[in-house]
């Protein structure tokens, strides 16, 4: 695979004298299979004039499928720390990366990156019911933050040559399946002059798709299967480690 | 070795599965319980979501129970009348209790709610068992006095019932209702039960202790496989390939439990099992009290 880049890397100066940025996804789908620990997508490209400071810079923007989240906060009831107020969160992206040659924010003008979403502090998260403290929304983002799932300018996005451009994108065990949309941005002068879109799809396969496909389609003969198995096992094992 | 759990949505280490469940194997062979008390909290601990722990947890028990119970029912131990009984008092309270648990879960509060029924739960029939176990071992020389609940208030109810095998002829009332709250609690807490059943079926129901190990199995057995159905149906919590690589090291571990505890006298065994029921508790309650690390927690809803 790494050759096949190599090739697609030195391929892509020929491609980019015809438009002004050109970029590449190393993959189109990540599996997510029963040995599945996380896997890394690479983003690459090239522009037709030099990266670096005055010329051009490129940001890189990845969303996952959208989720409902609630965030819970513990109280203190008669000692016991149990879950009290909530705030609900609808359409939040349940993957979100960031990077740029340069952070966003010294790319871009405030009102143009706010607009375009461009930085976790941009994203549109408010409550749509439940408590209104901007705590829950801080909470939000460090949690995900921890997770690996939320990432801003963890690592700038590589230059080689001044021409080539390369972010890997490090998608945790924990990614959710569905459809990933990658923009890369090429800024000019503080604007935005070229912006190409990608994407590539996480989607379970082999057992562990087929188990939670049964699961959530058919949950009664998923659970008579459960019920047969732990059975069948359960006998098996008692012959086979027989101690007498 | 890292393997992804479909339900759960998160990768373990198989091999710290496969561990956790020949050590409550073991334990479980040791003390002749299920173990499901031991397990369901072990898997929060390590991070499992509680409803996935909840409901594999159950669905393991069922696998550790069913060679136990062949081997009862061939030696005859079983009181299929009594168990018919018990069994469908629990499938509506197993029932009942998946209602409740979807409910918590709902309101987020499944977590607390799960660790607060171990900690008050586990709490009495453990300082029950080490209180009795103490007495008995100071106490081994006076026998038991066998006809102290022979008639107590449940033998004035109505619906009165023949049970041949544990010589019984008591109405069903009693035992339906203790056959739905172990149902309950079994949905509640991912457990068999068999360490709340067997006091149980002994000191309220007057069952002989010839038939009462086996008749609970046969409980277990059946309310764990309900549990699992309704967990699975409602809520969508078991995980077949968590609840294998538990069994795969549950069956083995218990095997050797079983022939060490069969060198032990009874009423250390009790006092052992006892204490580490109360030790459960307290951990639980620990967690419960302490403040946590964060105050804040995310879930993705449903």
């Amino acid at each position: 695979m790494r050759a096949l880049l190599l090739i697609l890397l030195l391929l892509a100066p020929g491609l980019a004298a015809a438009q002004p940025l050109v970029a590449r996804l190393s993959t189109d789908r990540v599996d997510v299979t029963t040995a599945f620990v996380g896997e890394s997508v690479l983003v690459f490209g090239s522009t037709e004039q030099p990266i670096g400071p005055g010329g051009d810079e490129v940001i890189v923007v990845a969303r996952g499928p959208s989720t409902h989240f609630v965030v819970r906060r513990r109280v203190n009831v008669l000692g016991m720390w149990l879950n009290g107020p909530s705030a609900h969160f609808d359409e939040v992206p349940s993957f979100y990366a960031i990077a740029g040659t340069l952070p966003a924010w010294r790319l871009l003008p405030e009102e143009v990156r706010q607009a375009r979403g461009l930085g976790l502090d941009a994203l549109p998260l408010t409550p749509s019911s439940g408590a209104r403290s901007p705590q829950f929304r801080a909470a939000l983002l460090e949690l995900k933050r921890n997770e690996g799932l939320w990432l801003e300018d963890v690592a700038p996005v590589d230059i080689a040559g001044n021409r080539l451009f390369q972010l890997r994108l490090p998608l945790p065990a924990t990614v959710r399946p569905g459809v990933y949309e990658i923009a890369v941005h090429l800024v000019r002068s503080r604007q935005v002059v070229a912006t190409e879109r990608m994407g590539f799809v996480v989607a379970r396969t082999g057992t562990a798709a087929e188990i939670e496909r049964l699961a959530r389609l058919q949950p009664a003969v998923y659970a008579l299967i459960c019920i047969i198995l732990a059975a069948l096992a359960g006998w098996l094992g008692s012959i086979l480690f027989r101690r007498s | 070795m890292q393997i992804y759990l479909p339900i759960a949505e998160m990768s373990v280490d198989a091999l710290l599965l496969v561990g956790i469940g020949f050590g409550v194997g073991w334990l479980s062979g040791l003390f002749g319980v299920g173990g499901g008390f031991l397990l369901t909290p072990l898997l929060m601990l390590i991070g499992i979501p509680s409803f996935v722990a909840v409901a594999s947890g159950a669905n393991q028990t069922l696998g550790a129970s069913v060679s136990g119970l062949i081997a009862q029912a061939r030696r005859g131990n079983v009181d299929w009348r009594m168990g018919g009984v018990l069994v469908a008092g629990g499938l509506l309270g197993s029932f009942a209790g998946v209602q409740l648990f979807a409910f918590l879960r709902e309101k987020g509060q499944v977590d607390a709610a799960v660790a607060l029924f171990y900690v008050v739960v586990l709490g009495i029939v453990g300082l029950l068992m080490v209180m009795e176990s103490v007495r008995a071992i100071f106490r081994r020389v006076r026998a038991r006095p066998q006809r102290l609940h022979q008639h107590s208030w449940a033998h004035g109810l109505p619906l009165k019932m023949r049970f041949r095998q544990s010589r019984l002829y008591i109405s069903v009332l009693p035992p339906l209702a203790v056959g739905f709250a172990i149902g309950v609690l079994s949905a509640v807490m991912g457990v068999g039960g068999g360490f709340m059943l067997v006091p149980a079926m002994i000191y309220i129901l007057g069952m002989p202790t010839s038939v009462v190990i086996g008749t609970s199995l046969f409980h277990v057995v059946c309310i764990t496989a309900s549990v699992t159905f309704f967990q699975a149906v409602q809520v969508g919590g078991v995980d077949i390939v968590l609840t294998m690589l538990l069994l795969a090291g549950g069956v083995a571990g218990a095997q050797f439990g079983a022939s060490m505890g069969a060198r032990l006298r009874g009423e250390e065994t009790r006092a052992l099992l006892g204490l580490l029921v109360l030790g459960v508790a307290l951990m639980l309650m620990w967690n419960l009290v302490t403040p946590p690390e964060r105050l804040f927690s995310v879930t993705r809803a449903p």
